[in-house]
């Protein structure tokens, strides 16, 4: 801090006003306190009592059926991997037909333009004198 | 003597520095006086502010300063003209000596030259010696805010006194 803000530091501001402390705080003491806000643990508490409490029959015979269908579902999704285990392997006749299918899959896929997945990639100048140096 | 209530503690040892914050922020004796009821009646509504405070002083100061900048926003908009008679208002002391009397005016006029959020800094500066960062803290600003708002006011106030805080050293 240099002179120049020492020089303003000492200059005293205005006093309070003495007459003021009883005037404010007795308009402070006028005032009732603010009842104290419940913790969010008592909140929760109440809101769900709330809801719950009116017809309690009600919401327990609700849950009871979530609780049926739940079971339900989880019953339904064990049997879907045990049916396919137990089922029977497919006939000779299904066979000839997926591999008909196949069969017109990959001719279809062959006849499309630029459709030459399978076929072999033509060999390249390095290829063709490497050949012709082998044989 | 029946022994002092919190509020009443808290009073007498703080209530004369936020009333000098107060006087110089809003320059007018019954807004600082309005501010400084306001902050006691929310203090009196709400005890557990001051729970787990640490800086009673700096709490208080912002709780002030918050309340002056709300009357200040309503005052603009309702008396434009507030401002021609603030620099009138002295937050200082009256002395009896004419030369310091002047410097005193002068003072109060550069600061109330200052815009409010400057003369808010240069007050916690120098007349309560608070430091940057717990300036910043009252005022809910980033310390080098604080720093560089003191520098600005500062030097306008320095600009403007020089002749007479030469005159008089």
């Amino acid at each position: 801090m240099n002179e120049f803000e020492q020089r303003l530091r000492q200059v005293p501001v205005k006093p309070l006003p003495p007459e003021w402390r009883a005037e404010i705080l007795a308009a402070a003491g006028a005032v009732q306190p603010a009842p104290a806000r419940p913790a969010l643990q008592e909140r929760l508490a109440v809101g769900w009592r709330s809801l719950f409490w009116p017809h309690p029959q009600a919401w327990a015979g609700l849950a009871a059926a979530w609780v049926v269908i739940a079971l339900l579902h989880l019953s339904q999704r064990d049997e879907v991997p045990a049916r396919s285990a137990n089922s029977a392997p497919p006939s000779p006749e299904t066979l000839i037909e997926l591999r008909q299918q196949q069969q017109m899959l990959v001719e279809l896929l062959d006849l499309r333009p630029g459709g030459d997945i399978d076929r072999p990639k033509k060999s390249g100048p390095h290829t063709q004198l490497m050949r012709a140096l082998m044989g | 003597m029946p022994a002092r209530t919190p509020l009443e503690q808290l009073y007498d040892e703080h209530a004369g520095a936020l009333f000098a914050f107060l006087l110089n922020l809003t320059r007018a004796e019954a807004d600082a006086r309005d501010v400084l009821q306001e902050v006691f009646i929310k203090l009196a509504r709400e005890p557990r502010r001051l729970a787990g405070i640490r800086e009673e002083r700096a709490f208080l100061m912002r709780l002030a300063h918050n309340a002056a900048v709300d009357l200040m926003r309503r005052r603009e908009v309702r008396d434009r003209t507030r401002e021609g008679f603030a620099a009138e208002l002295t937050p200082f002391a009256p002395t009896d000596d004419p030369d310091e009397q002047l410097f005193r005016l002068e003072l109060a006029a550069a600061l109330g030259e200052l815009p409010a959020e400057q003369r808010a800094v240069v007050h916690l500066k120098l007349w309560e010696g608070l430091t940057f960062e717990e300036i910043a803290a009252v005022l809910g600003l980033p310390p080098n805010t604080a720093a560089s708002r003191y520098r600005y006011g500062l030097d306008k106030l320095r600009g403007r006194l020089r002749p007479l805080y030469e005159e008089i050293k």
